[in-house]
């Protein structure tokens, strides 16, 4: 699991400053992989079974309300990143926020990949975003 | 569906996002990276590519010198005065004016010390004539303060070295001398083998193999009669203007030595060197964010706890002339003799091995006042080694910081042929000081040896 967390954050180049590699690889890339996953599974799930299903909401079903929650899921993946990276105190580098990017492009790929799995579960929205 | 088109136009601003984010940091970056490592190692000059370096010892084989000393604490301190006729300058019968001389108020200064210090629980006293009479506290320090009663006529430094280590020589226990070392010997022609005789009377029998020495030189005014080692030369009454130096050694196993050193002699400003004393190896660290510079890190396991404390694996991404890789170990010397912390004699003896690498020992810094306010690990030293490479290794190899240990440069300038003339020198020191190096010459043990590990990053 860590190997592929490194192996995905590593598709943007190695951690800047190279000192805070140890810390990115060992705690930041695996703290943020797993709650980038959760994050975009929770959302897929809100969207597809919890309104669209449990609560049986009929006015949000449509391909733009399926984005809003994209972009929400990007948006989250975004701080959350600037907050791990915080937290773990690791030195200032612009390397944050490309990694901060590339974390909320990933998060929109796993909401996209959890949207094909599950929009069949959804009674509402089965068909969207296709 | 009312909104088929939306997505449908989303999608390809998705994909496109995708491909051209990750496109854009590795663009930008990895051309500044591609002009940094592809020029350098085209145009690497010979003289950076490493020397081969055979016959370095994988850190594993360091020598850890922590585990061959057995650990006594000190027990007893056993303190010898030597009060012959050549020891009558330095305690001149009080004068008039109540002035006395600098030996007089260190060595007093110091047998109250000796006396009440807690690092030892018990204490003896002798004066030594032709042999070590026992004496107290009191008495000794009588003598110091206001001179000698009977001095003796003369004392032979390798009988006194022998009773010491004969009678006196005990674990746990320290022999403290306090002399001018002015050794006569018997002749001329005896002179060539001071260094023998003092290393026969140390070691009749080979029976005290882990005997250390620490040597403290002092100078003091002198108010008396002033026997050089060199009869011939003749005595000199009411001498002299110039200082005569003496000496403290102290003689014991080597942990006793080193502790009763720590807790005793370390504070005073003294010349000082030391013979087979074993330290602790000091605590020592890479530091990653302390004066960095180039692409490595920490490449231990773990090395991303912060509970962690000592980093040994430098773990090198990419390292070339125009962009070499710096970093620092912060040492702590602090439990090791001022004379191996002085940065002037680090600089000079502190060297490091390596194997397949151009790693090379940059500059050693004491730490700062910054560096102790600092909240980072670089806080916890006393000292700083920088080194640079400008190649990355091509695998996991060793690297050592070794302290080396070489005779201090005071005992060459306080060393003298002819004592004829007083001065602030003694006779044949550095032969006397030859006497205490141990058997197995050559080779001296290093004061301490580090061993780090450079290796690729993953």
């Amino acid at each position: 699991m860590k190997a592929l967390f490194r192996f995905l954050y590593e598709l943007i180049g190695a951690p800047q400053p190279p000192a805070d590699t140890p810390v990115y690889r060992d705690v930041i890339f695996p703290n943020l992989g797993l709650l980038n996953l959760g994050i975009s599974l929770g959302l897929v799930v809100v969207f597809y079974l919890l309104i669209n299903r449990a609560m049986g909401v009929a006015t949000f079903n449509k391909g733009r309300h399926w984005a809003i929650f994209l972009g929400l899921n990007a948006l989250i993946a975004f701080i959350v990143t600037i907050w791990q990276t915080n937290a773990q105190q690791v030195t200032d580098h612009s390397y944050i926020y490309w990694l901060a990017t590339w974390n909320a492009i990933l998060g929109m790929f796993w909401f996209f990949l959890f949207s094909v799995l599950l929009k069949r579960a959804s009674t509402n929205a089965s068909t969207t975003p296709f | 569906m009312r909104y088929p088109t939306s997505f449908s136009r989303l999608l390809p601003t998705l994909g496109l996002t995708l491909l051209l984010l990750p496109g854009c940091y590795s663009r930008s970056d990895m051309k500044g990276e591609d002009a940094t490592t592809e020029k350098p190692t085209a145009e690497m000059p010979d003289a950076v590519r490493p020397t081969e370096a055979p016959g370095v010892e994988a850190p594993e084989e360091a020598s850890d010198v922590v585990s061959s000393v057995a650990v006594q604490p000190l027990q007893a301190v056993n303190v010898f005065l030597e009060v012959s006729g050549s020891m009558e300058g330095f305690m001149p019968k009080t004068g008039a004016s109540g002035e006395n001389t600098r030996f007089q108020q260190h060595v007093a200064q110091l047998l109250s010390e000796i006396n009440r210090t807690p690092a030892s629980r018990k204490k003896a006293f002798f004066r030594i004539k032709e042999k070590p009479y026992a004496d107290t506290y009191q008495g000794i320090s009588g003598t110091v303060r206001s001179g000698i009663q009977q001095p003796a006529k003369s004392t032979d430094l390798p009988a006194v070295l022998d009773t010491l280590m004969t009678r006196y020589y005990q674990p746990g226990t320290v022999s403290v001398l306090i002399s001018d070392f002015i050794y006569s010997p018997k002749n001329a022609g005896a002179i060539p083998y001071i260094k023998t005789d003092i290393t026969d009377a140390l070691q009749r029998n080979g029976a005290q193999p882990d005997l250390a020495v620490s040597v403290y030189g002092y100078t003091s005014d002198f108010r008396g009669t002033y026997y050089p080692a060199l009869k011939a030369a003749g005595k000199k009454t009411n001498c002299c203007d110039t200082e005569i130096p003496y000496y403290i050694w102290v003689l014991g196993p080597a942990a006793a030595v080193r502790q009763f050193d720590a807790a005793l002699l370390e504070q005073q400003p003294a010349k000082q060197a030391h013979f087979g004393v074993m330290y602790p190896r000091p605590a020592y660290s890479l530091l990653s964010k302390y004066q960095n510079k180039g692409s490595w890190y920490y490449g231990d396991a773990g090395a991303s706890k912060r509970s962690a404390d000592a980093y040994r694996v430098v773990a090198v991404s990419e390292a070339s002339a125009q962009q070499p890789v710096e970093f620092v170990v912060g040492l702590n010397l602090g439990q090791l003799p001022g004379q191996y912390r002085d940065v002037a004699y680090l600089m000079q003896n502190l060297t490091l091995q390596g194997v397949d690498t151009d790693a090379k020992l940059l500059d050693v810094q004491a730490a700062s006042a910054q560096t102790k306010a600092s909240s980072g690990p670089e806080s916890k030293f006393t000292h700083f080694a920088k080194i640079r490479l400008t190649k990355a290794p091509k695998a996991a190899r060793p690297l050592v910081l070794r302290l080396q240990d070489q005779r201090p440069a005071w005992v060459a300038q306080w060393t003298t042929r002819n004592d004829g003339t007083p001065a602030a020198k003694t006779f044949a020191l550095s032969s006397l000081l030859d006497g205490l190096e141990p058997q197995a010459a050559g080779e001296k043990r290093p004061v301490f040896e580090l061993p780090l590990t450079v290796q690729p990053a993953e």
